[in-house]
């Protein structure tokens, strides 16, 4: 089964890590992976493109079927192999309700991030406005609150006693604002959730690799 | 009646209260109880709101005591609890559950691209707004739509974007398409989104969630005529 699966990904990429996690509770050790370089621009090669038009990691293969974003190929992969590995998906209409809502709250999180960390990146010189950084910088500070808030009286996961897909999703994004110098006394919940996950098996293996060497920038201090 | 224990706060207009309509109505939930709020008068800031929903975003839903934000976890939500009832919308194959999810995901990308040009000067306040970035984002509007032309290619006539069976992607997807036509999209520029649309538009489903102000009369602005 996982001898039919390839995974192209990139280190340090929350999309990707979702998938290497997804896989690993699943028990589907052993899929065939290529790491690429963003840095060096392979996430465009046309090894990639030939998977991902977009030319975006992560690109997924299981035999023919191509899965190219990251909570797809998550969800696909919980669905087709239910009765193995960790089960990801709750029982129960209030644990499954707040499950598929929190991995959606996770998308204006991770692009708020994004809109921080990226915007020299995303914005030509001549469109940059001080009001637009600040703003970003306090939607991201409102939206971090929003998600201590969400992690207020929360056991070890995000949804009930068990780790789920709202795990698997999240945590990447949580590792990676606090790689990019995410405070962790501000956020005293997210830094506790992130503690008592960051060595959990699926999690340790997959790390990204590019994150052992050292810490990373700091440029997320003062949100 | 499961409907009976439901309530939608929504707003017209609004692609992903539309979804969550769409969804009600495939699984056979006609009935649920729902309220209308408007965007303008800022209602979907008020207390009301905010209490259910401290984002302050629609749409909000309830089934019972269990809360679900977010339209795609809402529509998700539907079919996992529903499945055995109104129309299966997640495959069971594995080749058409998984071009189902992928075109699920990417349709967020779609209408990220199409808020981008629409909701332009919503997103950004006047002192910050340039016309280099609305032409990039336009730029970056017709780059997706030549991928979804591409998608529809590839399905052939008559189908929808997984398959042979109405799905999730639709449900969640449909939306950003009625929306591009509104908005004056060139049917000629785009004929298998074109064909999509009038394939969809009158499905029981669809019509009975039409937006509401749609009904009164065109756009007034067409923003995306010229793309």
């Amino acid at each position: 089964m996982a001898k039919d699966m390839t995974l192209l990904w990139g280190s340090g990429s929350p999309p990707c890590w979702r998938v290497q996690i997804a896989l690993e509770e699943k028990n589907l050790q052993g899929y065939n992976q290529k790491l690429l370089s963003f840095e060096k621009g392979e996430h465009k090669s046309k090894e990639v493109l030939e998977i991902n038009p977009r030319g975006q990691l992560p690109a997924f293969k299981h035999g023919k079927i191509i899965l190219n974003e990251s909570y797809a190929a998550c969800l696909y992969l919980e669905n087709q192999f239910k009765s193995q590995g960790t089960q990801l998906i709750p029982e129960g209409a209030a644990e499954v309700g707040l499950m598929y809502q929190l991995i959606f709250e996770a998308q204006p999180l991770a692009q708020k991030i994004g809109e921080v960390l990226y915007y020299n990146w995303k914005v030509p010189e001549g469109e940059r406005h001080d009001s637009a950084v600040q703003r970003n910088k306090e939607a991201l500070k409102e939206e971090m609150k929003i998600w201590e808030g969400h992690l207020q009286g929360c056991g070890d996961f995000l949804v009930g006693k068990s780790f789920s897909l709202a795990d698997v999703i999240i945590f990447p994004v949580f590792a990676y604002f606090i790689r990019n110098g995410g405070s962790e006394e501000r956020y005293p919940n997210v830094a506790a959730y992130y503690k008592k996950l960051r060595d959990r098996p699926s999690i340790k293996k997959t790390w990204p690799p590019t994150w052992i060497d050292g810490p990373g920038m700091g440029t997320l201090k003062d949100i | 009646m499961a409907a009976k224990s439901m309530t939608l706060l929504w707003g017209s207009g609004s692609c992903p209260c539309w979804r969550a309509m769409i969804a009600l109505e495939e699984k056979n939930l006609q009935g649920y109880n729902h309220k209308l709020l408007s965007f303008d008068k800022m209602e979907h800031k008020s207390q009301q709101v905010l209490d259910i929903n401290p984002r302050g975003q629609l749409p909000t839903f309830k089934h019972g005591d269990t809360l679900v934000n977010e339209s795609y976890a809402i529509c998700l939500y539907l079919e996992s609890h529903f499945k055995s009832q109104g129309n299966q919308l997640i495959p069971d194959g594995p080749e058409e559950q998984a071009l189902m999810y992928q075109r699920m995901f990417e349709g967020l990308t779609f209408y990220e691209k199409l808020g981008s040009v629409i909701y332009y000067d919503w997103y950004v306040p006047e002192g910050e707004r340039h016309d280099s970035a609305l032409k990039r984002n336009k730029d970056g509007l017709v780059v997706e739509l030549g991928l979804w032309e591409g998608y529809l290619s590839k399905q052939g006539s008559g189908s929808f974007l997984a398959g042979k069976s109405f799905s999730l992607a639709d449900v969640v997807v449909f939306p950003t398409v009625a929306f591009l036509f509104r908005f004056g999209l060139s049917a000629g520029r785009y004929p298998k989104l074109e064909e999509y649309y009038a394939l969809l538009k009158d499905r029981p489903s669809i019509k009975a969630s039409w937006p509401p102000h749609w009904l009164e009369g065109p756009e007034e602005e067409l923003l995306l005529k010229d793309i």
